[in-house]
């Protein structure tokens, strides 16, 4: 598969996740010993050439954060790795988490070295033992070996990270969010701007990026922004890791660049549908994701191509269904846990969220009644322009490109 | 851990030390002395919300509006071990209802319900990223991945 690279995979299954002296021994930290040598300027500078996008799902360039971050006065400064990944079919930042622990401090220091913070904080999802223990661990084997604490790598630059053990609240993955958390409230979004480059964690200038996207940081700084761009799809470069779920022969993380399509994701790298039976569905980029058809098996896996058809590539979750499941239930339980998962702050996704549950359990149950569409479709558009945070605005996401792509409630129907 | 008519035995020492570590960080401090304390004696009794609030200086009403927002904090009591069963997307694909049916069958509760001896507390859970290994379910802090009806008991009965 041409697509397919080992990038942000590179280590893994190969190195004890435990072994520092594995991880320096295959080339570790050897990105934080060049960034030590360049000016802050110059990283960001390596990074905005590389055309890194963010890949916490919100698809934001992060040289863009880093460089606004840089430029504040206010100090304290914070670096936040958003390890909370709970957006249904996404596994991918446990995979690097358990596979490459290492990897992420290192990101993390050379982020906080570009943007002039000292503190760093990695929040973990709280279901996720084992990477919080492989990520504990190596933080202290970090402090031990002078990666972290005063004067990293014999340098003047001082810098340490605490993890924080999420409590279960899918919510807490959104950024302002996860700094409320943090700060010991109930972790619920905060109305933005301000934005969490000028006031982020404890009200101070934050730059906060997803495992995946820090994973992208050391071999930028080793090869150069140009390398990276050249790499895969224009405006898209890079690896990208694919969590594909449901009802292929080999689940599990892929890495390929965002020319990879949907058709050799599932046919040829998680090798395709048991059983001979024919695909019926695909939720790509989980339940904030879209449905695609059988017919869409050609896109691109990229942000960009998947926007041009309506869809979204979000966090890189691949769901496959086939020809056997009853699409209801699945919806059923996309509508049920926004419904769980809506922290109530702003009325229409409070609601929203559960009027669309409610119905949805009734569809599952064969009541249809007429105007269903329509309500789904006026109550889904309320959540998407109303709503105080990305919860409400793509709750109705998955369901509505249901309902379009295979007709479930009749042509037409509302609009 | 032991839980006698109401009147509850802690690790006091042990609870001395999470407040202890925790105590200097104010608010930042909160949710991680919840979870260590609740690491100790499996749920957040009164008793010890009341001593959160004294050390860490925050009012009770916080406390709880805290515990009450993440569905991993518990201020009633629960079972020693606790099952999250994932119903999700991937799962369901793969037969977590059937999974989940061996799990009530076996503990003779429902979702939510705690058994009588206070050893099993049974919870249906939203995606809990492990979906390559679909159907699946925490036990504790362990993962037990492609699960089976006869998988279900089997752990079950080795417990
Ligand atoms: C409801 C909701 C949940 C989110 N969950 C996560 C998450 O689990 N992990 C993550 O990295 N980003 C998550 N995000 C996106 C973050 O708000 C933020 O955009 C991201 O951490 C920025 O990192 P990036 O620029 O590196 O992608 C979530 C957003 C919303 C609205
Ligand atoms: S959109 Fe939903 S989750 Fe987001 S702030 Fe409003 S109620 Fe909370
Ligand atoms: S759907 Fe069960 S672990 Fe993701």
């Amino acid at each position: 598969m041409a697509a397919q690279t080992q990038i942000l995979t590179e280590r893994i299954g190969k190195i004890d996740p435990s072994s520092l002296e594995e991880y320096v021994g295959s080339g570790g930290f050897e990105a934080l010993r060049r960034a030590l040598t360049l000016s802050p300027v110059d990283i960001i500078y390596e990074v905005e050439t590389s055309h890194l996008i963010g890949r916490g799902g919100a698809a934001f360039p992060t040289a863009f954060k880093w460089r606004a971050v840089a430029r504040e006065e206010a100090r304290p400064k914070y670096v936040v790795c958003n390890a909370d990944e709970s957006e249904p079919g996404t596994f991918k930042d446990r995979y690097l988490m358990e596979g490459d622990p290492f990897r992420i401090i290192e990101a993390l220091a050379i982020a906080a070295y570009a943007v002039g913070a000292n503190k760093g904080y990695i929040y973990i999802r709280g279901e996720y033992p084992l990477a919080y223990q492989r990520l504990a661990h190596a933080v202290e084997e970090s402090r031990r070996a002078a990666y972290l604490g005063f004067n990293v790598g014999g340098s003047d630059f001082c810098f340490d990270i605490e993890l924080y053990r999420g409590a279960g609240a899918y919510v807490c993955g959104e950024e302002t969010a996860l700094f409320e958390s943090i700060e010991g409230k109930r972790g619920q979004p905060r109305l933005k701007p301000p934005y969490p480059v000028t006031h982020g964690l404890f009200n101070k200038p934050t730059v906060i990026n997803n495992v995946e996207t820090l994973a992208n940081i050391p071999p930028i700084i080793l090869n150069g922004g140009f390398w990276y761009r050249s790499l895969g799809v224009h405006l898209n470069p890079g690896p990208k890791l694919y969590a594909v779920s449901g009802h292929v022969r080999r689940p599990g993380v892929y890495e390929a660049t965002m020319d990879l399509t949907l058709r050799d994701l599932i046919y040829e790298l998680a090798g395709g549908i048991p059983g001979g039976r024919k695909l019926q569905a695909v939720l790509v980029g989980g339940a904030a994701g879209a449905f695609l058809g059988p017919e869409q098996l050609d896109v691109a896996l990229g942000f960009d191509s998947l926007h041009h058809i309506g869809a979204t590539l979000g966090s890189g979750a691949v769901m496959v269904m086939d020809e056997t499941v009853d699409l209801w239930q699945v919806l059923r339980r996309v509508t049920r846990f926004f419904q769980h998962e809506s922290c109530g702050k702003c009325f229409p996704c409070q609601l929203g969220t559960q009027r669309q549950a409610e119905i949805v359990a009734r569809l599952a149950e064969g009541e249809i009644r007429p105007g269903d569409k329509a309500l789904l479709i006026d109550i889904g558009l309320t959540m998407k322009d109303a709503s105080l945070c990305g919860l409400g605005q793509t709750a109705s996401n998955a369901l509505l490109s249901a309902c379009d792509r295979f007709s479930l409630l009749g042509e037409g129907g509302g609009q | 851990m032991n839980q006698q008519d109401g009147d509850l035995v802690y690790d006091y020492p042990a609870v001395e030390a999470v407040l202890t570590r925790h105590e200097g960080k104010g608010r930042a401090g909160l949710l991680p002395c919840l979870q260590d304390l609740q690491q100790i004696n499996g749920w957040l009794t009164p008793e010890l919300c009341q001593l959160v609030g004294q050390r860490l200086n925050i009012p009770i009403a916080d406390i709880y509006g805290v515990i009450d927002y993440y569905a991993l904090l518990y201020k009633e009591p629960v079972g020693r071990t606790i099952i999250r069963v994932c119903d999700d997307i991937a799962c369901y694909l793969a037969g977590s209802e059937e999974v989940l049916a061996e799990f009530k069958k076996w503990l003779g509760i429902g979702p939510g319900e705690t058994t009588p001896d206070g050893k099993y507390t049974l919870e249906v859970h939203p995606c809990l990223g492990y979906c390559d290994q679909a159907p699946m379910a925490l036990v504790n802090q362990e993962i037990h991945g492609h699960l089976t009806p006869e998988a279900v008991a089997t752990l079950l009965e080795a417990k």
